[in-house]
């Protein structure tokens, strides 16, 4: 029996390997092992403060940090009934957004491309194709400066507090923004038709069950209250534990979820599949050009779907800029509330796909109990899945391709295992 | 030393913030790339040569046997070894979990620069530094410092726990600067003002116990029960 075994997956954030048994022309075992330290974040959080939740949950994972820090906060208004205001949301969102221009552009640029051009990363790359690399950086960096602007820092904001903000952007801060945002959005014209000229690898693949937040307006959108399969099961947010299940696993850190044995995918993918057909203007025209097959059974094209996304992200980025250099920023502070007992769930879709955070206050708003399940943790089924459906259908390239591919694969869900493996289950 | 200094960044456990930092650095990032011999950054890249360093950044704390093997294994090849971010100083918030420990604990550490995340400003000065065959400076001065040059209004006064007098500079206050209170991200000042912070508080009613707890978030083994700098 032949054993495949790549012990350090490169330009993924985190530490993962993969191990794959092949017997002839069979796959017989496909062991993904997220390995990344736990850090033990349960007991970090039990007893701690609310205000110093979703500061220690950001820390779970850089690259999506504002989406951990803004889903936390949610879900803490959430169990102590506090209502933020719709300027409060419409901020949060647009820190949101920056969050997935920066998360898409370091994974579509500096994490994927290469491969398709036969590099090993960006440095490699950049030596001869510098313009396209620099171009990918400043819709990055545009992204960051959304960040920064709202959130105090592009990591681990600052800024966003329970109820509200700490401080608000001002009138000519949007402007600037704007004006940046609207230049990425002009660039990714270029990245459109680069990313349409890039030959998809493709394998015999099978339909893929997807699952995504619906968004709560007819819009396209990462916040909402109920979950959608894509073969039309539909759950509320918080009743979660019924519309998947966790499974300890021997040999990785993280739990892999399946739902009554089915694998499912999450991410910018599923979100195509399950509302592209909402998306408009530049968004619309890039989905249409990309030609991302819908149904997908193809895995690769979650990166195709990210530049969809990055376009979108930056429309309503500019959509949300123009409704406050309209209508101004009123002068308010954070909501006043009382602190109570109760607990929050929230569902929300992050860059990697459909993230969850659960958690329960006593009476002095300390924590009680805390669940937090993320997208790398609930895809890691499926990723095994669709190794073995790979291997298969590619028995005969040879190990050193079969390994290249292998690869590129996982890197396709643009896993974030710090995230996956930060697990955080109280009872 | 080569012509090109030869750069490892690594992760042990962590988030990814503080690699991540060097890759937020887009205006600087291709002219950095140009100007170093990167040897290693898995993060990022695929090929990685390894071999001798010049200079290995590490970042995150120490919670299992793999950190330390990589740790020691990158201590043996790198002329300098310099912990990046508040987890490798510090320890951290995995050192408050009861799992992770500052990296100075298994080896002998170069240069920190402390931060969650680090600022781009201090890891940019620090690289041209070394690239000018000299060690970066560190920041002897508090969070307070640079809150009172912004001219903010004082939160510890008003009666909030505010770690800025205890805690190094070099973020330019954020989060007073923000209207909120400065939870202690980048570990232990040089020479904490424990004393003087704990007596405004008693008087709004906290206890030690509440400042320590506070501090007690990210500065891992950085202070002592008596609110003095360890380390
Ligand atoms: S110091 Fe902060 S930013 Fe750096 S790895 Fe630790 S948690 Fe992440
Ligand atoms: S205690 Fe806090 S608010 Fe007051 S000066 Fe120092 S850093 Fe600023
Ligand atoms: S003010 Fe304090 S908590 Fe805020 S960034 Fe600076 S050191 Fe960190």
């Amino acid at each position: 029996m032949a054993k495949i075994h790549m012990d350090h997956i490169s330009r993924v954030e985190g530490h993962g390997a993969l191990t794959v048994e092949l017997d002839g022309n069979t796959v017989r075992d496909v062991k993904l092992n997220y390995f990344e330290g736990m850090r033990g974040f349960e007991s970090l959080v039990l007893g701690r403060p609310y205000q110093e939740i979703p500061p220690i949950i950001s820390r779970i994972c850089a690259i999506c940090s504002a989406g951990h820090s803004i889903t936390a906060h949610m879900s803490v208004e959430k169990a102590m009934g506090i209502k933020v205001t719709p300027q409060t949301e419409l901020l949060r969102e647009l820190a949101f957004l920056g969050m997935m221009v920066e998360s898409h552009s370091l994974h579509v640029f500096c994490l994927v491309l290469p491969d398709f051009f036969g590099y090993a990363g960006v440095a490699d790359m950049a030596a001869k194709y510098e313009e396209e690399i620099a171009l990918g950086l400043r819709v990055k960096k545009a992204g960051n400066l959304v960040q920064e602007a709202i959130g105090g820092r592009a990591i681990h904001n600052v800024n966003l507090t329970v109820g509200g903000l700490g401080k608000l952007p001002t009138l000519p801060q949007l402007k600037e923004l704007r004006q940046e945002l609207q230049k990425s959005l002009v660039e990714m014209e270029a990245v459109v038709d680069l990313v349409a000229g890039l030959t998809i690898p493709e394998y015999e693949g099978e339909p893929i069950l997807f699952k995504a937040v619906r968004p709560t307006t007819d819009c396209y959108g990462f916040f909402g209250d109920t979950v959608l399969f894509s073969d039309g099961q539909e759950f509320p947010a918080d009743q979660y534990t019924a519309s998947f299940q966790e499974t300890e696993s021997e040999y990785s850190n993280a739990k892999p979820s399946t739902r009554d044995g089915e694998a499912f995918m999450v991410g910018a993918l599923a979100r195509i599949n399950l509302f592209g057909d909402r998306l408009t203007g530049k968004a619309q025209e890039a989905l249409a050009k990309l030609a991302i097959p819908v149904p997908s059974t193809n895995p690769l094209y979650n990166s195709v779907a990210q530049v969809v996304e990055i376009i979108y992200a930056l429309e309503r980025s500019i959509a949300i800029c123009d409704h406050f250099l309209e209508e101004g920023i009123k002068p308010e502070g954070p909501v006043e509330y009382k602190v109570q007992a109760g607990t929050g769930i929230v569902a929300t879709e992050v860059p990697r796909g459909t993230l969850y955070h659960a958690f329960s206050f006593d009476n002095n708003g300390r924590v009680t109990a805390a669940d937090v399940i993320t997208p790398t943790a609930l895809n890691q089924a499926s990723v095994e899945k669709e190794i073995a459906l790979l291997a298969k259908s590619q028995i005969d390239i040879g190990e050193e391709q079969l390994k290249f591919r292998f690869e590129q694969l996982v890197r396709a869900y643009d896993p974030c295992i710090s995230c996956s493996v930060h697990l955080i289950r109280l009872a | 030393m080569s012509a090109k200094p030869r750069i490892g960044i690594y992760g042990l456990t962590s988030c990814a913030g503080d690699q991540l930092t060097l890759l937020n650095c887009e205006d600087e990032l291709l002219a950095i790339l140009d100007a170093v011999d990167l040897r290693s950054f898995v993060m990022a890249h695929s090929a990685n040569p390894e071999g001798e360093l010049d200079v290995a950044f590490v970042e995150g704390a120490v919670t299992q046997q793999s950190d330390l093997d990589l740790l020691t294994d990158v201590r043996s090849r790198a002329g300098l070894v310099i912990a990046i971010g508040t987890c490798a100083v510090w320890g951290g918030l995995p050192y408050l979990a009861g799992k992770g420990t500052a990296i100075s604990q298994h080896i002998q550490v170069d240069f920190s620069i402390p931060g969650c995340p680090i600022e781009k400003s201090q890891l940019l000065n620090a690289l041209s530094a070394l690239l000018h065959g000299d060690l970066p400076l560190e920041l002897p001065y508090p969070v307070c410092l640079e809150c009172t040059i912004r001219e903010n209004n004082c939160l510890l006064q008003r009666g909030e726990i505010c770690c800025g007098s205890l805690t190094a500079g070099g973020c330019g206050a954020r989060c007073p600067s923000h209207g909120v209170a400065c939870m202690g991200c980048r570990g232990s000042a040089l020479d904490p003002n424990y004393q003087s912070a704990q007596q405004i508080l008693a008087k709004y009613g906290y206890t030690p116990e509440d400042i320590l707890q506070r501090l007690a978030l990210f500065s891992g083994e950085g202070f002592s029960k008596e609110g003095e700098r360890v380390g």
